[in-house]
């Protein structure tokens, strides 16, 4: 076994390449995954029914489902990592000044993260049975 | 410009789609997202724009990247993880191609009249 890096300079030599291998296998195994899970998320809500019927209604309640809850949870987490390491991949790739990479980095990773925040509450922090329940009743005078 | 052959071409399609459908990930969390704010929150109204026929036309592009990404990606893996991935990379390129355009078929035959007819 290596010895331990003892400087922040020989940690970044040493950890820089082990977290990049982790990146690249997780590319290719939530890749995988990845595949199945959006065809399926497609074919459900853009082939087998109109996708211009999607509507506040659908969505309720689709999202009362427990099982929809947590299949969305593993496309949510996984998409959006695989997503953002890729753009981050894309960022390195074709903008040269450390300046323009570190803000455009800390923008993507900042919206990625807000937007994935988003997301969970959207899935997780409302019940949208009792929502639509109450502004039926609200409406009909009930 | 460097033309390189089908891997380079393999390559670009990859990057593009890749970059175009974390895009699209990105306004799909936030604008499903905005069912939080209940059926009277500005869901319908979202839904209801994007559902105009140009936003129509560019979800069949995301669904043929989605499939294109994730075949091409499924080739990717095969390079990586066989022995004989890298020599055939190029056959299954072709591959991916006629599977994305196989695939694609049947969605355009139930979507694009769907697109066409207007409202749900």
């Amino acid at each position: 076994m290596a010895a331990r890096p003892k400087t922040l300079k020989q940690a970044r030599a040493t950890y820089n390449t082990n977290w990049e291998l982790a990146w690249w296998v997780f590319m290719r195994i939530s890749g995988f995954l990845l595949i199945f899970l959006v065809f399926a998320h497609i074919f459900f809500n853009n082939i087998q029914i109109n996708v211009a019927s999607v509507n506040y209604a659908y969505v309720a309640k689709e999202l009362s489902k427990a099982w929809v809850k947590v299949y969305e949870s593993f496309l949510l987490g996984l998409a959006m990592l695989h997503g953002t390491n890729g753009l981050r991949y894309s960022i390195e790739d074709y903008f040269r000044r450390p300046g323009t990479r570190f803000w455009l980095k800390a923008v993507l990773f900042t919206l990625a993260g807000l937007l994935f925040v988003i997301g969970v509450m959207a899935l997780w922090a409302f019940s949208y049975q009792q929502m639509s329940t109450a502004i039926n009743a609200a409406s009909h005078g009930g | 410009m460097y033309r390189g052959r089908e891997g380079q071409w393999a390559f670009a399609l990859h990057r593009i789609t890749g970059v175009a459908l974390a895009l699209y990930l990105l306004l799909h969390v936030f604008d499903v997202g905005l069912v939080m704010y209940g059926p009277n929150g500005p869901f319908n109204a979202f839904l209801a724009f994007y559902h105009q026929w140009p936003f129509r036309i560019g979800l069949i592009l995301v669904m043929a990247a989605v499939i294109y990404h994730g075949l091409n990606g499924l080739r990717i893996i095969v390079m990586d993880f066989t022995s004989w991935g890298i020599r055939y990379q190029r056959g299954m390129w072709y591959g991916v191609l006629v599977l994305t355009t196989a695939i694609g078929i049947p969605i355009l035959i139930k979507v694009v009249p769907e697109i066409l007819a207007g409202k749900a």
